[in-house]
């Protein structure tokens, strides 16, 4: 207690064996899932992300508290500095939107080689929200930014099914399917936080760009407010020898 | 109106529970049709205490009229032995009935609270002597307090029927063990204790008083409740849904036949909705560094 882990991560773990494993948090975050997994008597959480403000806020959240368990650890996942059969448990929560499929492909091959022969993974994410809800605006103006500046949209919502596919596909034998949010609370804090994304791309733009591009991410978030759409689902994989 | 037992008290109470407190701001004729829509509504569970002002009198006439309709709590925040007994006689003879059905230690903050009343010339001793007497038929406990109270209280206090308690989605979603009412509710279910929600309708506290002077607040409640259909039936679906018996209204008496409403409807609440509506509460004021994901 005292970590204040979310319920969606408390659920998305609750059914996995967690306590005395070696665990693996793929793409940290500001460290929902980790402090779900160190709760849970994690003997080691390995926290990794490619991002250095997310890694700092992961050490400043639980570094104090777990240093003995705790390793936060600055790479790109499509090169895991972890070694072969070295995880019990690997969590990816909320990592896969932010990954296009190529990127989602590799990263997948990656956390099957990490993984010991037993191990459990958990991938928890967003099914694409409806067409009409609102947010699904602010998300296409966002991979608009995206693509023009990385090159790459930022956010891809996969359905369940074709995330299962993808993770059969790298070896992992898909155990259950529980969803964890229905519908999703986009609050107005998560939608300042995407807007902020827009920001950040339209200030590498031309202004005669990125000025346009920046008013219509805060038009669209006065303009929605908070929207609740769409649903977050809890996946449940065991890796197997075929 | 749903209705469930009540712990092991034998009670079966509709999923709300009537707080009269309510009737405080109403006239006697507006207090008598008020107690007549809840009944009417199917609820049979009522709570009052002598400090709702003069809720006790003026539910009074009602519930003599109803008496074998009502199961009636009362409470006193009395702890000492004299104390207890003359709020216990003055509550019976402002509601003017014989009993009450479930008499409550009211508001329990500190532990030695709960030592006074389970000690020598406590206010327990008089419960347990009205008990004898079949001036009241259970005991129970309300709090506002630290759930390890409560857990303290069930264990020191075997005779404990019921606790009535906080609980809603921003209650819920605090991980920390000042908010475990989880744990109550699990000890309770065990145990056979009956468990009251209340502050199930709360949005959060009044802003301070120089935004918002106390008399102009449109709601008598002293946190800020929420108040369309919507979101009435929604805090209402989600707190019945997590494991309390029953869940008493707002206090303000404009609310109350919103809640009546949200009642009669109730159909349970799956647990990813739940999960949304504490993810969402999570989020409002939330001390972890802003985040795109849930």
């Amino acid at each position: 207690m005292g970590v204040d882990v979310p319920r969606t991560v408390r659920t998305a773990l609750a059914d996995r064996p967690v306590r005395g494993r070696v665990c693996l948090e793929a793409g940290a975050g500001v460290g929902n899932a980790t402090a779900g997994l160190l709760d849970a008597g994690a003997s080691r959480v390995y926290a990794v992300t490619n991002d250095p403000e997310h890694a700092a806020a992961v050490r400043e959240r639980l570094g104090r508290t777990h240093p003995d368990r705790l390793v936060v650890v600055e790479a790109d996942l499509r090169a895991t500095p972890l070694a072969t059969d070295s995880v019990d448990v690997v969590t990816a929560h909320g990592l896969c939107n932010v990954l296009d499929p190529p990127a989602l492909d590799r990263v997948a091959a990656e956390l099957s080689r990490v993984a010991r022969p037993d191990a459990h993974l958990v991938v928890d994410d967003y099914a694409p929200p409806p067409e009409e809800a609102a947010v699904s605006r602010l998300f296409a103006l966002e991979n608009a930014a995206a693509r023009l500046v990385d090159g790459r949209p930022l956010l891809t919502f996969y359905p369940a099914d074709l995330l299962a596919g993808v993770f059969a596909g790298h070896g992992w034998a898909f155990e259950r399917r529980e969803t964890l949010l229905d519908p999703v609370p986009w609050t107005e804090a998560h939608l300042k936080a995407h807007a902020n994304e827009v920001r950040d791309r339209a200030a590498a733009l031309p202004s005669a760009l990125g000025d346009p591009l920046e008013a219509m991410a805060d038009d669209l978030v006065d303009d929605i407010g908070s929207e609740r759409a769409g649903e977050m689902y809890s996946l449940a994989f065991r890796r197997t020898d075929e | 109106m749903e209705t469930r037992p009540l712990g092991d008290t034998g009670q079966e109470s509709a999923v709300m529970t009537f707080g009269a407190i309510a009737l405080n701001w109403l006239e006697q004729e507006g207090a008598n049709q008020m107690v007549e829509l809840v009944l009417d509504h199917g609820v049979n569970h009522f709570d009052v205490a002598p400090t709702y002002g003069d809720a006790e009198l003026k539910l009074g006439p009602k519930l003599r009229q109803h008496r074998d309709d009502i199961f009636l709590g009362c409470k006193t925040q009395e702890r000492d032995y004299e104390g207890a007994k003359r709020k216990l006689e003055r509550s019976l003879d402002r509601l003017g009935v014989d009993s009450i059905d479930l008499h409550q230690f009211h508001g329990l903050e500190y532990e030695e609270e709960l030592d006074t009343i389970t000690g020598d010339g406590g206010a327990l001793e008089v419960y347990r002597e009205a008990k004898a007497e079949g001036k009241i038929d259970h005991i129970g406990l309300t709090s506002h307090g630290d759930p390890d109270l409560i857990l303290d209280a069930i264990d020191r206090i075997d005779d404990l029927e019921t606790v009535m308690f906080p609980y809603n989605p921003v209650v819920a979603g605090k991980d920390d063990a000042e908010h475990d009412y989880e744990a109550v509710l699990e000890r309770c279910e065990a145990e056979g204790i009956g468990t009251l929600g209340i502050k199930a309708f709360a949005k959060g506290p009044w802003p301070s008083t120089d935004e918002l002077p106390e008399a102009d607040r449109p709601y008598a409640n002293w946190y800020e409740p929420v108040d369309s259909p919507d979101e009435i039936r929604e805090r209402f679906d989600f707190a019945a849904s997590r494991g309390l018996d029953t869940v008493v209204n707002p206090g303000d008496p404009k609310l109350v036949a919103m809640v009546l409403d949200a009642a009669s409807r109730y159909e349970g609440m799956d647990e990813a909705r739940q999960r949304a509506l504490i993810e969402e509460l999570r989020h409002e004021d939330s001390p972890v560094p802003e985040q795109l994901h849930h």
